[in-house]
């Protein structure tokens, strides 16, 4: 009994722990190459939530194809805000960034509320179960666990089999050097932030097949915090770290609700959250460069 | 002597603008609701500038240091209600342990946080408000999700027409003289030692160490000075004012959002500038709450976009930069 349920908490958590890695690869990728932390991350992760809503609800069509749209439309965002603030504030105080994004993640919350309204949301997208015994998997789920390990592998192949990409990882390692060698500086930063912006938009698409029913503005303070937790864990400034810290996370998070709620007088759900940001101090105390390590 | 008192000539204004918001208060009538906003928001401005300003760090958890000064003061309410002739002593034990729990989180969070730099020190406070939220909800302290209410032994501790009285006007008052509290602390650091070793960590951390400084022990003195002011925010301008606290309520990220507005707005770093910030948000807010309801935070997320990329130095800065050559220059700051 104890030991199915256990069997059942790591593979849910392996399948959710996939799509929250997915999900914190744009954070770790734009700090990474720009050393900028997006503060406003869930109000991004949001938006996907939101152009889900619109291409099941609204279009009728299959959440997945959501995913390109959403990534797309965090593309064009991403760009636009780069153009318009990041690239102006590189060489200023970090505080500059960090207020720019936080803020940035603010007015996308308040546009959303003002065309959408504020209260939840949600849409049921039924498409069985797959029996494995010890616990019931949602196809849906596994959808999106196939398509977060897929985007990872992309994202892979691009940084390491395209000119576009061993550019940009040429900035990382030595931004001069790239530039002697005639690689457009400016042009790898816009596009490593535009992506790492589309890869959270198009993250929010594949998290909403977990919470079918909380989509609202504000559903993002939680994400954020999640994928600090993750981004933190797998080292900050590697998406691919990112990912692993995302699959750990999100088997810390599924045992942790089982095992708080054998716990009597608690609320299992709220302690499941404090954990995740005592897990953040705890790291961020003993190895802030990160626990597991990938290149 | 002269010059010794020169140094607080910055003071004048920042006292001038506090008397002046007073008195419009007291002889408008139906105005003193909107004064009382924005008494909140300049304490806010002001405690929340003495780390922001000073040190360049941005808390995205500030707020927890409000929540728990509310749960400070509750906690003084409801345990002492039992005791008699205790009175106004109550509202001081109060006061005193909301700045003790505020200080107590504070070293706790500096203890991890203050040790990294920039960014990752943003990091790991921004989950500090959820973290604390979720703790008293999910393991059920003080009353955990159900929240506080306390109005009955605020009436029985001081009697019902002082606890009215207190609610509607002392409470106000305490904001006011907290507000201006904070300006002076701010005022005295800069003056001191403190101000110049947070200046310089703020302009070069490493040239700062390098030069001797014991950066850590600078960011811990403001981090806790700006949480025990946060503190007493809490205590009076929520727990006496409005004699409950929801978890929820009193985490909530949004007071953290309107404290980066203010200081940003006015002049970060500056002592008049979460001043100018709070009046200049606060009576924009109350009229676009009327005009244009719901766009609020939608505006204000813009105008901090625009500031930081075009005034990072705020209303005051500017304003600063314009006096350089005039004697108008000895009285901001």
């Amino acid at each position: 009994m104890i030991f199915e349920q256990l069997m059942g908490n790591i593979v849910q958590g392996l399948i959710l722990g996939a799509v929250y890695g997915m999900a914190t690869m744009g954070l770790s990728l734009i700090f990474g190459v720009l050393k900028v932390v997006n503060v406003g991350h869930g109000a991004f992760v949001m938006v996907g939530a939101f152009i889900t809503l619109f291409f099941f609800n609204t279009l009728g069509l299959n959440p997945l194809f959501a995913i390109p749209a959403a990534f797309a439309v965090g593309l064009a965002i991403g760009l636009l805000f780069y153009h318009t603030a990041i690239k102006r504030l590189l060489n200023a105080p970090e505080l500059a960034t960090l207020l720019a994004t936080f803020s940035a993640g603010v007015l996308l919350e308040e546009s959303i509320k003002l065309i959408f309204g504020s209260e939840f949301r949600g849409y049921n997208w039924d498409i069985g179960n797959i029996d494995l015994g010890f616990t019931a998997l949602p196809v849906s789920k596994l959808y999106a666990c196939l398509g977060s390990v897929l985007i990872a592998l992309l994202l892979y192949i691009w940084f390491n089999r395209t000119r576009a990409g061993t550019a940009m990882r040429s900035v990382v390692e030595d931004s001069e050097g790239a530039r002697v060698c005639g690689v457009n500086v400016q042009g790898a930063y816009a596009m490593s932030f535009a992506i790492g912006i589309g890869l959270t938009v198009a993250s929010g698409v594949l998290l909403t097949m977990f919470i079918p029913v909380g989509i609202n503005p504000y559903m993002g303070g939680g994400y954020t915090l999640k994928a600090f937790v993750i981004a933190v864990l797998g080292g900050l400034a590697s998406p691919y770290g990112a990912f692993f810290g995302g699959l750990v996370f999100g088997f810390i998070e599924n045992t942790s609700y089982t095992l708080f709620a054998f716990l009597p007088g608690v609320e299992p759900f709220a302690l499941t959250r404090f954990l995740s940001f005592m897990i953040l101090l705890i790291i961020l105390l003993i190895r802030p460069t990160g626990i597991i390590k990938a290149k | 002597m002269n010059s010794k008192l020169k140094k607080y000539y910055p003071l004048l204004p920042v006292l001038v603008a506090y008397l002046i918001l007073f008195l419009v208060g007291r002889n408008v009538t139906g105005i003193w609701q909107l004064v009382s906003t924005l008494l909140f928001y300049c304490a806010l401005g002001q405690a929340f500038n003495i780390f922001l300003g000073m040190t360049g760090y941005v808390d995205f958890g500030y707020v927890a240091f409000l929540g728990v000064g509310t749960y400070g003061m509750a906690t003084a309410v409801t345990g002492l209600a039992g005791y008699e002739g205790l009175g106004v002593g109550v509202i001081v034990i109060g006061f005193a342990l909301a700045v003790i729990m505020a200080t107590l989180l504070s070293m706790a969070v500096g203890a991890v946080a203050l040790r990294l730099r920039g960014a990752y020190f943003a990091i790991a406070t921004i989950g500090v408000n959820e973290g604390f939220r979720y703790l008293i909800e999910g393991a059920n302290l003080w009353n955990g999700s159900s929240g506080m209410i306390f109005t009955a032994e605020l009436n029985q501790i001081l009697g019902r027409d002082l606890a009215g009285r207190v609610m509607t006007f002392w409470a106000d008052i305490l904001v006011l003289i907290i507000a201006v509290a904070a300006a002076v602390v701010t005022l005295l650091y800069m003056n001191s030692k403190i101000g110049y070793a947070l200046t310089a960590l703020r302009e070069d951390e490493d040239a700062a160490k390098v030069m001797g400084i014991h950066v850590t022990k600078f960011k811990i003195i403001a981090f806790i000075t700006s949480a025990s002011f946060a503190g007493m925010v809490g205590a009076a301008s929520w727990a006496l004012k409005t004699p409950y606290v929801f978890p929820p309520e009193v985490f909530e990220i949004h007071y953290t959002i309107e404290a980066i507005i203010i200081v940003m707005l006015g002049g970060a770093g500056t002592l008049l500038g979460p001043l100018v910030g709070a009046l200049i948000y606060g009576v924009s807010k109350y009229y676009l709450s009327i005009f244009l309801p719901g766009f609020q935070l939608f505006i204000f997320a813009l105008v901090i976009i625009v500031i930081i990329v075009l005034f990072p130095e705020g209303v005051v800065g500017v304003f600063k930069g314009k006096v350089r050559n005039n004697r108008l220059k000895q009285f901001i700051l």
